[in-house]
């Protein structure tokens, strides 16, 4: 555990200081990591998150790569270390009565409880929403479910790939580069990010109810679905589609990019970059950075929708002077001129970026078992009470103790012996 | 149904374009009270992206509409210090200040933290920028879209091998809207409980960065420099977009163990596929993933798309038909969504826009449609600020209220 920084008195306050959350993991196949991320969320900006894991087996992400030197281990693995963070760790297997019972003793004292898994088997195991906010009128129950808990597609499995296909985001990437329709496949973004919006949004959704229990003394059921929450990227084309019925039907994966033209990535002469010319004030930025070449005069691209019209010619012009420019190069002049541009970073460079080392975004801690670590920090800087890593993630059953015994009341035997039950 | 939980909470919001206005769609709809503060002379380029049936204008943006739910809009051309000294009355008495501009803009306007400390010591005030207010590359421009390249998300974005691709949804626009509404009410938290705001330097690539931890870890454990993998997943086989019958038509298919692509081969009807080593085990599945593709992929292509999908469903597999907008606003399950909401709007009327993808057991969301530019502008002046209808009439002639 142990990090460089554990409870010294002259650290600063920290925002979600008091407030007591419990995590349940996800028993899925699916991996499904929205509730991990909640929770990190929460335990980052100096809540208490107790995350509860199957006992042995432990969390999913605790089973997921990366591992360092490729060699499976719970207690090293990338995603453990960075989604868990600042966590007690406690395993408890709730399928069991005794487990249930366990778990509904360390609710009694909880805020906020996060539950990954689906309603039907929430209510096999006796902790469907109703009953847990019947049981604990106070507690706030947020259901971080595949479809929701209240849609007639409650009882589908999903995840990152099924929730990221079926919300169009799929469909628009490639943004621009589709080509052949068989050869390129609607495709998903690298990484889980179906599973980290989804816990962004379960985290500020809890936080709401909150504010609502301060007034009324009353929690409630939160219902988040990961395909609505990737479906809320769509925000813009839907109410396009709503007000444009007769002329808007949906448009050809061809054509994506011809809805605007923002956003592409081009390559240049040591890489690719991201630019953007939709604007006039971006078009005439970008006429300066390129030193006012003769063809943007032309009348093909006198106007946005001109320009619209003309969007190949405009590609391939761009492209040509690209090919003389440097990532780099084209990142400063297009920036001078205010035009967005920046260069395309593989993670790698990334992490060794003079950028992120300034605002001294990644951060390091010591832990036990995978000695030093380091991973991206904070999301979000608050001037007076920042995010912080006061503790590296848990080992499986770390906290047992501290919850059972200390917090829960239970004897050194009795936690023994639901030990041999395989209960903890 | 109870009261909302920021009912008494009052926003000027500064921002623009997608990821602010999506935060502030969610918190007016917890019930707070936005203001949104913009200008005709410098307008949200947004609501002149789009029309209503087939005219474009201010007011008449399906896209804009689609964002800016629940709140009002004042207009205050800033470029004036009238203007300003009516923006800093405005947050006088609010709570919260949200906005998106270029590092230095606010300050410019004597709207930055350091001024509004002086007026409103307990303010909180979040600030969205590509890269954040520190650091060398500062004083960038761009919106998600252009900034996730930063951030290392479009290398990894591509299919196997491939270059990286641009992405779809302007992402990561609204997931960091989402990330916003949590920062947010985490410093109202603690402003409720110690009486203190602060300042939340938020930039854009930092977020899309948190939302990497299988690239970041790989880079920071093993040294190596993950690339695209396509739909692909390193631990489940067969997990990716498959043809079927029709033109650009796919169903995603993801089996997360061996037993449920045991109903996988069953529903193309191979079963034998299951009881094959190349495929039976997932480890044998991973290494052989082309072959498995190309071979799963022959079957699909037999079926229709939503046939299929209701087959594997059935089955209890992950499986969803891959949506075009067409196909996302033809799902009745999504038409009868909470989230889709029929609100009225000045110049166009009733339509049906998003609202956000959460509900709460004990509170109904306070939904209200985008407003045209300025339409609230005499209101707040009068009602919350205290100009007389004289004053009023002066600025307008002076063209700050516009």
């Amino acid at each position: 555990m142990a990090a460089a920084t554990t409870g010294a008195s002259t650290e600063p306050p920290q925002a979600l200081e008091g407030i007591k959350v419990v995590e349940l993991p996800c028993l899925d196949t699916m991996p499904f990591l929205a509730a991990s991320m909640a929770a990190k969320s929460f335990a980052d900006f100096g809540a208490e998150a107790v995350k509860v894991e199957p006992p042995r087996i432990g969390a999913q992400e605790r089973r997921l790569g990366p591992f360092r030197d490729e060699i499976p281990d719970p207690e090293t693995g990338g995603l453990h270390l960075f989604l868990n963070t600042n966590k007690l760790g406690v395993t408890l297997d709730f399928a069991k009565p005794r487990g249930r019972e366990l778990l509904f003793k360390l609710l009694e004292s909880a805020d906020i409880l996060f539950n990954p898994n689906m309603p039907a088997l929430n209510e096999r195991l006796g902790i469907g929403w109703r009953e847990l906010t019947r049981r604990f009128p106070k507690l706030i129950v947020v259901s971080i479910t595949f479809f929701g808990t209240d849609s007639p597609y409650r009882d589908l499995r999903g995840g990152d790939l099924i929730a990221t296909q079926m919300s169009v985001v799929g469909w628009e990437t490639p943004w621009h580069q589709v080509t052949d329709l068989a050869k390129h496949p609607p495709l998903k973004m690298g990484g889980r990010q179906s599973d980290y919006l989804t816990g962004y949004g379960a985290a500020g959704s809890a936080l709401a109810a909150l504010f609502h229990r301060k007034q009324t003394g009353a929690g409630q059921h939160v219902d988040v679905s990961q395909w609505l929450s990737m479906v809320s990227n769509m925000r813009p084309a839907i109410g396009m589609y709503s007000h444009e019925s007769k002329t808007a039907p949906g448009y050809l994966r061809f054509d994506v990019r011809r809805k605007g033209g923002a956003q592409w990535v081009y390559p240049c002469a040591d890489g690719w970059v991201s630019l953007s010319v939709a604007t006039e004030r971006f078009w005439q930025g970008a006429k300066r950075a390129l030193g006012h070449p003769e063809w943007m005069d032309s009348e093909m691209f006198k106007t946005p929708p001109d320009r619209l019209a003309h969007l190949d010619a405009i590609e391939a012009a761009f492209m040509d002077w690209l090919s003389t420019q440097t990532r780099q190069q084209a990142f400063e002049k297009n920036q001078g001129e205010h035009v967005p541009c920046f260069p395309v970073y593989s993670p790698a460079e990334v992490a060794d970026n003079e950028q992120y080392r300034a605002r001294g975004f990644f951060v390091e801690h010591d832990h036990l078992a995978a000695r030093e670590v380091k991973m991206p920090g904070a999301p979000c800087k608050f001037s007076r009470t920042p995010w912080r890593i006061k503790r590296g993630a848990p080992r499986l059953g770390e906290h047992n103790r501290k919850i059972f015994v200390e917090r829960l009341g239970l004897s050194e035997r009795d936690v023994a012996q639901l030990s041999e039950e395989r209960i903890v | 149904m109870g009261k909302l939980p920021l009912e008494g909470i009052r926003i000027a919001d500064f921002g623009w374009i997608f990821a602010v206005p999506h935060a502030t769609a969610w918190l007016g709809a917890l019930g707070a009270e936005v203001i949104r503060v913009e200008t005709i002379v410098a307008p949200d380029i947004i609501r002149f992206l789009t029309g209503t049936d087939g005219v474009v204008g201010p007011n008449r943006s399906g896209v804009f509409h689609g964002i800016n739910t629940s709140r009002r809009s004042v207009a205050l051309n800033l470029a004036r210090p009238e203007a300003q000294e009516i923006a800093r009355r405005l947050i006088k008495k609010s709570d919260i200040v949200t906005e998106n501009f270029t590092v230095g803009n606010m300050k410019k306007y004597g709207l930055g933290y350091d001024d509004l400390v002086k007026i409103k010591p307990d303010i909180i005030m979040l600030s969205g920028t590509p890269l954040g207010q520190t650091g060398p590359s500062a004083r960038t421009v761009g919106w998600g879209p252009t900034t996730q390249a930063f951030a290392g998300l479009c290398h990894i974005t591509g299919y196997p091998g491939s270059d990286p691709c641009g992405i779809g949804g302007t992402w990561p626009d609204f997931a960091i809207g989402t990330g916003m509404v949590f920062f947010i009410l985490a410093a109202l938290h603690y402003r409720e409980r110690t009486g203190h705001g602060q300042y939340l330097d938020l930039a854009m690539a930092e977020m899309v960065t948190t939302m990497l931890p299988e690239a970041m870890m790989e880079v920071f454990l093993n040294g190596r420099d993950p690339g695209p993998i396509g739909n692909r997943d390193d631990s489940m086989a067969p997990h990716g977009v498959y043809p079927v019958t029709g033109d650009d038509q796919w169903a995603a298919i993801a089996c997360a163990s061996d037993e449920e692509f045991g109903a996988l081969c069953e529903v193309l009807r191979v079963p034998s596929m299951a009881a094959d080593p190349n495929y039976a085990k997932l480890t044998a599945r991973l290494a052989n993933v082309d072959m498995l593709d190309a071979e799963v992929a022959a079957r699909t292509r037999n079926f229709a798309r939503d046939e299929l999908v209701a087959k594997l469903r059935e089955r209890g597999l992950a499986a969803g038909a891959v949506y075009s907008l067409h196909d996302l606003m033809s799902d009745q399950a999504f038409i009868d969504s909470p989230m889709m909401v029929n609100l009225r709007h000045g110049e166009v009327g009733e339509r049906v826009v998003p609202g956000i993808p959460a509900s709460f057991s004990a509170m109904e969301l306070n939904y209200f449609g985008a407003p045209t530019i300025g339409e609230h502008t005499d209101d707040v002046l009068s009602g919350l600020l205290g100009y007389s209808a004289e004053e009023i009439a002066k600025l307008r002639e002076a063209n700050v209220l516009t």
